[in-house]
């Protein structure tokens, strides 16, 4: 077919466009804060089998999820979709992270032929289940999750299901909540269907569908391309899941084998643990987002994602895994597991792949509730958040201090001065952890941050699960790893370290204080610029034992100078004393 | 015979547009930018426009010192005072992660380091009580370490401020006594409740910090310039033009110099909303098509949206450093006239954000650049005509253009005439979703605005995007491109905007609280304008950010000015479900009502030069002054080129055309007709 280059490429631009109205349709009109606020959601064009045209996920943990779910349809439905169907899926299993997350899925018909569907997923703020907001860190089969929709239909030929929505509302806790959000969903995949049909109006059905089909052709051409710019062979990482929040008595042992060749992006997690009793597990759509995320990290951050350029990529975990769980596992925690995917196959590649990849950070999003009914208005308050944490250095840089963890992306951390206002609780502290410090090396990790809430309401329930506690970030290179995250409650005076909680109760006065991780080291720490050290001292994240004892330089803490002859001592001494030559 | 002058200092050049009251004329200069020392710039363009200063009634004046003294980093050593156990508010930021694949991803580096930021003990809880009265001894303490580090400018900026600022107002008597004690009056002070009074201490202290940052420099410069224009016998009223899209005269806003980040391009929106006036349109967007980049602004009912919602530096994987100062809202996309065209790793055509800029600029230009810019594609399709650019003062070569497209030709296999078309369809593209971007995403239908376009490729792209967004009206003002924003300048009227923040319930028995609150903020601006010497004609407007209590989100309401009384509340409340509606697409008719932010804006107006009318009479066919054979979709085409000076009043011209004079070139499409009105405005609507 014969048609202009540059019209091609506006038509296919348009579809990013439309995608970004829908994007912003629904994080316009969507009723929960974690949507609009948190981003928490993602939303696509894909072609009629499934292939992602384009996508714009919120949180990268999102990218490349939602082609399982209309392929699940495109599988289950296939001719029976009519115009003006949509179909509701938060089957983890297929769907790829928690039922939190529902998904919808519509087809886009041009007169009687269907050339492509819009799909949403998104976190619904509640939907049933064991706990107030659905998702804990206790749940030990999927039943207690909340509600199952197993790919059914929301809405019968433009007309919504009663039987199922009804079902839906009396299922939540927050049925106003959650009516709003499905109806904006809704709302939001309309305005992207109204832009793809005046598209083929305007150019016509074939050109249209042409287009399509070389947007995936070109974007799996420029994957090939940055494929080919990655060290090829065989990159092995093993680590573990702390035993604390896989709810068992051993740590769960995750492994993987990533194959890079010319052609392919194969990461095998084959031997990692199997799936656990407790929410932690990633189902395999996850797993594979979670995978997808890295490779656009080490090939090109900034191309935007389509099914073109995953198809490379192949991801390989045994069912009843870790990784790719089946009923009855739970998964409303998932990100946990799912950060793990990505930080192991990170893991594995880093040495190989400098310029794109740090040392190990913080991993654990340490997802936090706190909440109650405030004593002063009567009113129900709760904090819902993750932690920022320190990030890996580099191969040429130090980490960055104090940012949201891999599976957040675009996530903003509250201002405490609104939290105060709004909540019965004060901020105590809000600072770089440089207590427990960060991962030393030639360049160190980032910071990770002290958060400090203390009480001012008669009670308030806590509900946290910290991950990357035994098995913190690691360093490259000779880099020394993180030292783990860490939260500790204190009840009248009394201090506990606490791993996981569910609605524990917090009385006026007690503090809860998170301690979240510096990043890994990147090189032997006796490497590192003297200068660099000094600075650190001087900024007061490292002391002058850490100064002396782990970089070997030696620094004068009251004229803040290097005594450079003792450094070279010192670090000589330091060096032999480390077995090295 | 008096005049007034606006001057704007751009990036490349310095603007003066001098208004003579008397008899309507307008002069405007256009002088090189003199960055080492930006008055050198202003008196060359005083001494060019020839204007006796001793006659000008009135400067306005805006400038890019301020956000250049940022975006390079060259500004003063700070140091920082907080409150004890929140130091590294600067460093935390808000911890998100914009560029959100990118692994490697560094935050923005704080303008304060660590070593240079003092924790004091004082603590104002959430409600507004103090848990810990102010130690006066730990600001003694911070202040003589930070002499000792020899900073040049000191900030403070305490938790929750916003609501009772009095620990900061202590602290900053005590290092004020220091400073003089110590001789040391050279450093300068910031208090971040004197700037903002909204919730968020990461973007109010980075808001501080900035002007801190800036404010030596800041005053040095305004000292400097205020004498050497007295020196040329100057002895009118010397005002400073805001991003709020008001002016305020330099003895109030020397120690402010944050309020005036975005002086030029707000003005070139207030320049919009008057053509907007003079020509009955209430609704626009006013479009500025630069070199480099595009902005775009969108105005409702003839009033600019003014919010504190600014960053400087952001970009879609730049988290920037947050302001929260009042500017008028402005997008901005990196597509301009000289955009670089370019092949991608797959073959793929792009354009921008990389642009040659003025110099060397397009390959056209023949000063050196061979990159194809979509000025060239717009030379070798001949919709600018090669005799006259920049005023008829740099000579165009359409044989450059043609070989800095011809790569593009050959990869695509295409004429040379198809590939530059190819280049502007998607620089239109581009420039379309800037508007985009402020419409459709905010819950407007373009379709329902009137574009004012005004910058060089403005005029250029304005046509395309309308048929592309269905935009039916377009306006094109007489002013020249270059100067629109130092014009805009000389209609603006003195402002102030104060904001600030306590969430109240929208009731009756919270209705003292929510008077009280604007009663402050109106004391305030009143203040402000009898300090700046202002007596009589001040209005006061009103609004807030209200929301649906339980949600997060805000939308700005204006309210009535004067004391809110208790029959008042329906109608804000219906006012406010209106405008959520519109931005959000649903109400919650039930839900109590919270007002976040209380906003109160002080205006004086000042009496504005009008365009001058001027009728020409004959037909269009004497104003052609060619017939060019231009390439516009796929096919070479004859059109008529017409002398704007010479075309007609009020006569209507159908199809395809080109309009230029000696600055500007306009393009009409087929599906378009025009005329030029009788104040000079080139109006294009869809048929």
């Amino acid at each position: 077919m014969k048609l202009d280059p540059f019209t091609l490429e506006i038509i296919k631009n348009a579809f990013v466009v439309a995608n970004e109205e829908m994007f912003h349709a629904w994080a316009r009109t969507a009723k929960s804060p974690v949507i609009y606020e948190v981003l928490d959601f993602a939303v696509a064009i894909t072609d009629k089998d499934g292939n992602l045209i384009a996508e714009a996920p919120g949180v990268p943990g999102f990218s490349g999820v939602l082609d399982f779910a209309v392929k699940e349809v495109v599988q289950k439905w296939g001719k029976k979709i009519m115009p003006g169907d949509v179909i509701v899926n938060n089957i983890p299993y297929y769907s790829g992270t928690h039922l939190n997350d529902v998904t919808l899925v519509a087809p886009i018909f041009y007169k009687d032929e269907l050339i492509g569907y819009t799909a949403t997923k998104g976190h619904w703020t509640e939907v049933g289940g064991m706990a107030f907001g659905s998702w804990n860190p206790h749940s030990t089969e999927i039943y207690q999750e909340g509600i199952q929709l197993p790919c059914v239909r929301i809405y019968k030929n433009g007309e919504p299901n009663k039987d199922i929505i009804d079902t839906i509302i009396i299922n939540s806790r927050l049925p106003d909540y959650t009516f709003g959000d499905m109806e904006s969903q809704v709302a939001s995949m309309r305005v992207a269907t109204k832009r793809v049909l005046s598209l083929v109006d305007k150019y016509g059905l074939d050109t249209v569908l042409f287009a399509m089909k070389k947007i995936l052709e070109e974007s799996e051409r420029y994957a090939l391309l940055k494929l080919r710019e990655l060290p090829k062979g065989e990159f092995i990482a093993e680590d573990y899941i702390d035993s604390a929040i896989a709810g068992q008595e051993e740590p769960a042992r995750i492994k993987v084998r990533v194959r890079v060749t010319d052609n392919e992006f194969i990461a095998d997690f084959s031997g990692s643990s199997k799936q656990v009793r407790s929410p932690i597990n990633s189902p395999y759509p996850g797993t594979v987002a979670g995978v997808k995320e890295v490779f656009l990290a080490i090939t090109d951050p900034h191309m935007t994602p389509n099914s073109g350029l995953f198809r490379p990529i192949k991801v390989i975990a045994p069912e009843g895994s870790i990784f790719n769980p089946t009923r009855p596992a739970p998964t409303s925690t998932y990100w946990e597991a799912m950060a793990c995917a990505t930080d192991l196959v990170w893991k594995a590649l880093a040495p190989y792949v400098p310029n794109k990849l740090t040392a190990g950070h913080f991993v654990s999003i340490i997802a936090t509730i706190v909440g109650g009914v405030n004593d002063r208005t009567g009113q129900p308050f709760a904090i819902v958040e993750p932690q920022p944490g320190g990030w890996g250095a580099g191969y040429d840089m130090d980490g960055t201090s104090g940012l949201v963890a891999c599976g957040d992306g675009e996530t903003y951390i509250a201002s405490s001065e609104v939290y105060e206002k709004n909540f019965p609780i004060l901020v105590e502290r809000y600072m770089l952890n440089t207590e427990e410090g960060t991962g030393h090396g030639k360049y160190r990790g980032g910071f990770g941050v002290i958060r400090e809430y203390r009480i001012l309401n008669s009670q308030a329930l806590v509900t946290i699960q910290v991950g990357r506690r035994e098995y913190p970030p690691w360093g490259v290179n000779g880099g020394y790893n993180g030292p783990g995250n860490k939260v500790i409650l204190e009840r009248r005076g009394q201090k506990t370290e606490v791993r996981r909680l569910t609605a524990e109760i917090l009385s006026r006065g007690d503090l809860i204080s998170i301690r979240t991780s510096g990043g890994g080291g990147w090189g032997d720490p006796l490497d590192r610029d003297p200068k660099l050290v000094l600075e650190d001292l001087k900024n007061q994240l490292i002391t002058t034992e850490i100064a002396e004892n782990i970089y070997g330089v030696v620094i004068n803490a009251n004229t803040l100078q290097i005594n450079w002859e003792k450094t070279k001592e010192k670090r000589n001494q330091l060096k032999k004393a480390r077995g090295r030559f | 015979m008096t005049y007034r002058v606006g001057i704007d200092i751009g990036g490349a050049f310095t603007d003066l547009v001098a208004y003579s009251d008397d008899t309507g004329e307008l002069v405007w200069v256009k002088v090189e930018t003199t960055p080492q020392d930006l008055s050198l710039g202003i008196l060359n363009s005083i001494r060019q426009s020839k204007i006796d200063f001793s006659k000008v009634s009135m400067i306005m004046h805006g400038q890019t010192l301020v956000i250049n003294s940022i975006v390079t980093k060259e500004g003063a050593k700070v140091g920082l005072l907080t409150t004890s156990g929140h130091r590294d508010i600067l460093y935390l930021q808000r911890a998100n992660r914009r560029d959100i694949y990118n692994f490697r991803y560094v935050k923005p580096t704080p303008f304060v380091p660590r070593y240079l930021t003092f924790e004091v003990r004082e603590r104002i809880a959430g409600d507004g009580s103090v848990m810990v009265p102010l130690n006066s001894e730990d600001v003694k303490k911070a202040t003589l370490e930070l002499l000792k580090e020899n900073v040049e400018s000191i900030c403070v900026s305490f938790l929750n401020s916003y609501i009772d600022p009095t620990h900061e107002i202590k602290a900053g008597n005590v290092i004020r006594e220091i400073l003089k004690s110590e001789n040391r009056n050279d450093v300068h002070l910031t208090l971040s409740h004197e700037i903002s009074r909204e919730w968020g201490e990461y973007e109010r202290t980075n808001t501080a910090v900035l002007n801190a940052f800036v404010k030596p420099k800041w005053i040095k410069y305004l000292n400097k310039l205020d004498s050497e224009i007295k020196q040329l016998g100057f002895n009118g009223v010397f005002y400073l033009m805001l991003s709020n899209g008001g002016v305020s005269l330099l003895n109030f806003i020397k120690e402010y110099p944050i309020y005036t980040i975005e002086s030029g391009p707000v003005a070139g929106v207030i320049g919009g909303i008057a053509i907007a006036e003079i020509i009955h349109e209430r609704n626009i967007i006013v479009l500025d098509g630069g070199s480099t980049t595009t902005k775009a602004s969108l105005v409702e009912d003839l009033v600019p949206k003014v919010s504190s919602e600014y960053y400087v530096g952001r970009s879609r994987y730049e988290a920037g450093y947050p302001l929260k100062v009042p500017v008028i809202e402005i997008a901005e996309i990196g597509n301009g006239g000289t955009s670089v065209a370019w092949i991608d790793e797959i073959g793929r055509l792009r354009v921008g954000p990389k642009a040659m800029g003025s110099y060397p600029g397009p390959a056209c230009y023949g000063r050196g650049g061979d990159k194809p810019t979509v000025t060239d594609a717009y030379v070798v399709n001949r919709l600018i005509n090669p005799n006259f650019l920049l005023g008829g003062t740099l000579r165009i070569n359409r044989e450059l253009a043609i070989n800095a497209i011809k790569p593009i030709a050959e990869r695509f296999n295409v004429s040379v005439e198809e590939a530059a078309e190819g280049i502007i369809k998607l620089a239109n593209e581009n420039a379309a979703n800037v508007i985009r971007l402020i419409s459709v995403q905010k819950g407007y239908d373009p379709r329902e605005f009137t574009l004012i376009v005004h910058g060089g490729s403005g005029p250029m792209f304005a046509p395309f995007i309308a048929e592309e967004l269905e935009i039916n009206k377009i306006v094109i003002p007489p002013i020249p491109p270059g100067v629109f924003s130092a014009w805009g300048m000389l209609l603006t009227d003195v402002r102030h905007d104060f904001i600030a923040t306590n969430v109240l319930l929208l009731n009756e028995s919270e209705l003292e609280k929510i008077n009280s609150m604007y009663e402050e903020l109106d004391k305030k601006i009143e203040r402000v304008f009898r300090q700046e010497g202002f007596e009589e004609g001040l209005i006061i407007y009103h609004s807030a950010d209200m929301r649906y209590k339980g949600q997060e989100h805000t939308v700005k309401v204006p309210i009535k000015t004067g004391r809110i009384q208790s029959e008042d509340i329906n109608e804000i409340v219906e006012k406010f479900h209106e405008y959520h509606e519109r931005a959000y697409n649903f109400r919650l008719p039930n839900n109590p009502i919270e007002i976040v932010n209380f906003h109160s804006t002080g205006i004086i107006k000042v009496s504005k030069p009008i365009l001058k009318k001027e009728v020409v009479k004959g037909s269009p066919e004497e104003a052609v002054k060619e017939i060019r054979e231009i390439f516009l979709n796929g096919k070479y085409e004859k059109v008529p080129v017409y002398d704007k000076f010479k075309l007609p009043t009020d006569k209507k011209v159908f199809g395809m055309s080109i309009i230029e004079d000696p600055t500007s070139t306009i393009l009409i499409l087929g599906t378009q007709e025009f005329y030029k009105d009788e104040y000079g405005n080139i109006i294009i609507k869809r048929r």
